[in-house]
């Protein structure tokens, strides 16, 4: 059931995650103001970079307690995995199928979460326009967050579908029909989510390339720019 | 014109040192409305006498003839091969002790997964027989038995990836059943009790919900539905356990 | 060589055998079952309709009681039945029904209010009672003056062969599955127990018990198409034959159900046509109230045969590949109804037939179905010539069926016999007369008999190609008997069949195997089952041929008379040590103490010819009625036939019924 109920805040927790982080297509004064908003810059005397920190620990601990749990379930040696796979074959069964990707996607997620998980841990601060687009061109995380992207969101929604199934959650009447439902809506996420992030992906490689021979400078919301230069000129 | 099938039949005999396990060509011409009983009883008059698989009513209702048909387990006796591809394979069904050929051990396992999750009616009392009987919803009785219905072939347990892996899972089968006597106004025991039968990683808790069992339980028993009620039930009952410790 | 020792060994896991079984352990016996397969997978599970059991709460079934029921009972026996063991059945059926409510059986109940079905090919309402809202409810069946037939939609046989399934594990019953009992052990007119093959393994192993009970259901696979699983072979009896001490009874009285699919002869239930199912011919034609203007459908299963058969001779079959067949036609029940009520039929019509029953119609013809005759025995259910021998269930004569058994009663009879067998056979492993000192001699004997049966089949040369095998020869038995010993039978087709099953029987007897393991081998089993087989088909074939009449199920066309003069009575068969064929002896049905005296049932045109003492013990009758007027059913019935001092005493109270609780409230 805590194997759910982290699948279940993980997989909320993502789909803000990517509202959050695709505020960079509607501009970099929002994305900036969505970054800063989560230091407490509009209502804290001074915005605080730990806020963040401490935020990325709770979603690694929720990771790793995931992670755990969900080991019980993976074949535990070989021979299980044999087993597994060829029943998996053989079968030819959708939603056992889905398990099997659950199990890579998963597998995948353990290696590739805990770099940008670490990254994000140790420097909150560069969350923003530039900085984020620096890390992904010029810091070469872009391979990393490519995969990502996929292994999150297929494992994301595929969860949801598997938890709504194994719960019994919006059920109604006539199961197989629900259950038909539903598997239409995971796939709908899934493609939304994929064109989303892949979209917002291109907009930070876009950025990151344009912005590379500036690497490392932050970004300046618009309405401040002006402040700013008359601070300096002061 | 009619095919001619090519059935690839596991054949195996534990008790003889000899015996390896192997997939043994049959050719036969299929015949309309020919079914795998069919199929199977013309190789064993034509080709192969000592072919062990296991028929009982042969109509659908007895459980017996449970084999993985061309990689799905399903009942033998009423798949028909017109739906099946030219040539295709038969092997027994895994997790149960295999007999020989295509026949297994389902009797020991369903008896001691009864033993152990006592699926019987725990009565209260014993019934005076005299006496008119208890009265139950008309509903109710039709829903005990949406429940009932089950046979006990075994191919929820085939289907299921987590019986395969795991030795002792209860399955499918062991579930719907505490299900059933959960849902019986005559059974007395609570869910306290039902939890300590089934609230573990070899009960509830360990299943996966991959639905292989629903979507292949020959019946169409509702098994998706109960598993995810049995779930929500057992998890009620853990979380009051843990309150009350 | 392994030989265990029991109080109570219990051959075949069926609703009979697992009843007596778990009477018997009930009462602190060690019990053992053997069972040829996991005992759920027994036939019982395949029973659809229902059983019989006069509770009278749904309204067509007010104002049933045991008399109606035992009336009923004996009429469709063609008063061929022992009245005593109807009596008892009568009086145990509705416990049987709310013992099984009790262990979990969720018998489909009483929904008060107004509710629509089809009675007589139109749409009736009827309003069932606030007061029986919730009680058992039933169905109507064929033969029937009340709808009496309990049911769970048309699962009834699997509900309660579960329920009684998972009893038997909850008294720690064992079964042994996968095991065939080969020969019972027996010496100078005592039995003592049976030699086991374990059909895994190939052991071969002796369990001597001080009662042996025999459950193993019908012989229906000696004709080729039967609606019996595949393991009604009958090896009980033929064990039971083996002995040349145990008798059999009426083997050829056999009855063929009206309604089975062509060409794969799987049942569809009589509930089909006791729910509103009209039968129709190759016009469409309803035509089963041309012959039977009152039942029409619902007349007694052998009737309605009969009446189909024919019809298809006077060329109103339809014909088909397969085969000529007539036509169930179920749409008028409508979707919701064969959905809830008949799934079985609807997921074999889908499945075998490709059809959807609720929009096409089911074709349909006669075929074998039941088997009234068996080991016999007196109605504790122990055989009159072998102690310590006990049958149950369909594999026994306890005569309940006589000539024709009623739909319905076949469910009620496994559960009712295995509930007082199971105290009978109790009652006499504890008696004096149960004692036995057990001979392991004699054990090593008999195993020894049959191990060199087995391995003289294995010795011998394989079949060559096209000549005799247990296949080829069996399919010749199953033509014999389907061609000579079906639903019309005359002297010289049953002649020929004779003949022609002697000389199979000799052939059968030196076929060889190709594979010669011992261990699990369905080819050595074919082998040495079918001579078994066979020695059954001479019994039904020999005993119609010297049965000069027709009576229920067994219709002579050269006899077609029921001769009450010379055959109102038994066949009895039973096999001489090393003879070729069996021996017939008859055991007369006395007119005397009937309680019902043979009479008229109501189908086609009267053709009787009386017994002497029927006109007699008709005035006895109705002198005892007028004598007793008013003094109430009970005491009017104990005084014609008194049955109570013969059951079990926890068994002898009256059935409560809502009308009788109602009427006791206004009193």
């Amino acid at each position: 059931m805590l194997q759910s109920l982290t699948g279940l805040a993980l997989a909320l927790f993502m789909w803000l995650h990517m509202g959050f982080v695709s505020a960079i297509l509607i501009s970099e004064d929002v994305a900036w103001a969505v970054a800063r908003f989560f230091e407490g810059y509009f209502f804290l005397p001074r915005p605080q970079a730990w806020l963040v920190s401490s935020f990325v620990a709770v979603i690694s601990l929720l990771f790793a307690l995931h992670a755990l749990l969900a080991l019980r379930k993976f074949p535990a040696d070989w021979r299980q995995y044999r087993i597994a796979a060829t029943h998996g074959s053989r079968l030819r069964h959708g939603d056992t199928v889905l398990w099997f990707v659950q199990v890579a996607t998963g597998f995948a997620m353990f290696f590739l979460a805990p770099v940008h998980l670490y990254a994000m841990f140790m420097h909150p601060d560069l969350i923003g326009p530039y900085a984020s687009a620096d890390r992904v061109w010029t810091g070469g995380f872009w391979p990393l967050y490519l995969a990502l992207l996929f292994a999150v969101e297929v494992h994301g929604s595929v969860g949801l579908y598997r938890l709504a199934v194994k719960w019994g959650w919006f059920e109604g009447g006539d199961a197989r029909a629900s259950r038909r439902r539903l598997k239409i809506a995971m796939w709908g996420l899934i493609a939304f989510l994929l064109t989303l992030g892949l979209t917002t992906l291109m907009a930070e490689i876009r950025m990151g390339v344009e912005h590379a021979p500036r690497a490392g400078e932050r970004y300046v919301p618009t309405w401040q720019r002006g402040v700013t230069a008359a601070e300096e000129a002061r | 014109m009619s095919r001619r099938l090519k059935i690839s039949v596991f054949r195996h005999n534990p008790r003889d040192p000899q015996s390896v396990p192997r997939l043994v060509d049959y050719e036969l011409d299929e015949q309309p409305g020919m079914t795998l009983f069919i199929a199977l009883n013309a190789i064993r008059d034509t080709q192969a006498p000592d072919l062990n698989f296991d028929f009982v009513c042969r109509a659908g209702v007895c459980g017996a003839c449970a084999m993985v048909v061309d990689g799905r387990p399903g009942l033998a006796c009423r798949t028909l091969t017109n739906t099946l591809p030219d040539a295709f394979s038969l092997y027994p069904l895994p997790v149960f002790r295999l007999v020989a050929d295509l026949s297994v051990d389902t009797g020991r396992w369903m008896r001691e997964l009864a033993e152990r999750l006592q699926t019987w009616v725990h009565l209260e009392a014993e019934p005076e027989l005299d006496r008119l009987e208890a009265r139950m919803e008309p509903a109710l009785a039709e829903g005990v038995y949406e429940l009932d219905r089950c046979i006990e072939c075994g191919c929820c347990i085939a289907a299921c990836a987590t019986a395969q892996m795991r030795e002792g899972f209860v399955g499918a089968v062991g579930l719907n059943k505490i299900a059933r006597f959960r849902l019986d106004p005559a059974d007395t025991r609570a869910d306290a009790d039902f939890y300590e039968l089934i609230g573990s990683d070899e009960g509830i808790f360990g299943c996966m919900s991959l639905l292989a069992c629903n979507d292949l339980c020959p019946k169409e028993l509702p098994l998706q539905t109960q598993l995810a009620w049995l779930r929500r039930k057992m998890a009620g009952q853990g979380i009051r356990w843990l309150r009350r410790r | 060589m392994r030989i265990e020792y029991t109080d109570v060994l219990v051959v075949g896991g069926g609703l009979a055998g697992l009843r007596t079984a778990v009477g018997a352990a009930r009462r602190g016996l060690r019990v053992e079952v053997l069972s040829l397969v996991p005992a759920k997978r027994s036939h019982s599970v395949a029973a659809q309709g229902g059983m019989q059991a006069s509770l009278g709460n749904a309204f067509k079934g007010m104002g049933d009681n045991e008399d109606v029921h035992f009336g009923d009972t004996v009429r469709g026996s063609d008063w061929g039945c022992d009245q005593l063991v109807a009596r008892m059945f009568a009086h145990m059926a509705p416990k049987a029904v709310r013992e099984l409510a009790a262990w979990g059986v969720p018998w489909n109940r009483v929904q008060r209010g107004a509710h629509e079905v089809v009675i007589n090919g139109e749409r009736v309402t009827l309003t069932e009672r606030d007061e029986a809202h919730g009680l058992i409810t039933a169905r109507d069946f064929g033969g029937t003056r009340k709808w009496r037939t309990c049911y769970t939609a048309d699962g009834t046989g699997h509900t309660m062969l579960y329920a009684l399934g998972d009893r038997t594990v909850a008294e720690g019953v064992p079964v042994r599955d996968r095991s065939e009992a080969m020969a019972l052990i027996h010496d100078d007119g005592r039995c003592q127990g049976a030699v086991v093959r374990d059909l895994e393994s190939g052991e071969l192993y002796a369990i001597l018990a001080a009662a042996t009970v025999i459950a193993t259901g019908g012989f229906g696979r000696i004709w080729g198409i039967s609606t019996n699983a595949l393991i009604n072979e009958g090896m009980g009896a033929a064990i039971a034959l083996e002995t040349g001490v145990a008798r059999l009874a009426n083997m050829e009285a056999v009855q063929f159900h009206p309604t089975a699919i062509v060409p794969a002869g799987i049942l569809v239930t009589e509930g089909c046509r006791g729910d509103g199912g009209l039968l129709r011919d190759a016009d469409g034609h309803r035509f089963m109230p041309d012959y039977e203007p009152e039942k029409a459908e619902l007349a007694s299963r052998d009737v309605v045969s009969r009446r189909m058969a024919e019809h298809m001779r006077r060329g109103k079959g339809v014909k088909s590949a397969v085969g000529e067949h007539l036509w169930l036609d179920i749409t008028v029940l409508g979707a919701a109804h064969i959905d809830r009520k008949l799934r079985e039929v609807k997921d074999i019509c889908r499945h075998f037939l490709g059809i959807d029953p609720a929009r096409e119609w089911i074709p349909v013809r006669p075929t074998q179905h039941y088997s009234m005759g068996g080991i016999r025995t007196d109605h504790r259910g122990e055989s009159r010539s072998l102690r310590g021998l006990f049958a149950v269930g369909e594999a026994a004569c306890w005569d309940l069926h006589g000539f024709n058994r009623l739909g319905g009663n076949s469910l009620a009879e496994t559960v009712v016999a295995g509930m007082l067998v199971g105290e009978y056979v109790a009652d006499f492993v504890e008696s004096q007369a149960g004692a036995l000192e057990f001979s392991p001699g004699l054990a090593r004997e008999f195993v020894g008999r049959e191990r060199a049966a087995l391995e003289s089949i294995a010795a011998r040369p394989a079949p060559a190609p096209g000549g005799d095998s247990a296949a080829s020869l069996r399919r010749e038995m199953e033509a014999t008997m389907t061609e000579h010993v079906g639903l019309f039978r005359n002297e010289s087709g049953l002649r020929s069949a004779v003949a022609r099953l002697a000389d199979l029987q000799a052939r059968a007897r030196r076929i060889g195997i190709a594979s010669r393991h011992l261990d699990a081998n369905p080819e050595l089993v074919a082998a040495y089952r079918l001579p078994r087989m066979l020695a059954l088909a001479l019994c039904a074939a020999q005993g119609a041929l010297e049965r000069r009449e027709s009576r229920g199920a067994h219709a002579r066309e050269d006899y077609p008379a029921r001769n009450d003069r010379d055959w109102l009575r038994r066949t009895l068969a039973w096999w001489p040590t090393g003879g070729a064929t069996p021996v017939l002896e008859y055991e007369p049905i006395t007119v005397e103490n009937m309680e019902l005296p043979p009479g008229f049932r109501g189908y086609g045109t009267r053709n009787i010819v009386e017994h002497p003492a029927t006109a007699l013990r008709e005035a006895e009758v109705e002198a005892i009625r007028a004598r007793l007027e008013g003094e109430g059913r009970a005491r009017l019935q104990a005084a014609l036939l008194d049955f109570r001092g013969c059951l079990p005493e926890r068994y002898r109270g009256d059935n409560d019924r809502l009308a009788d609780i109602e009427e006791g409230a206004q009193r």
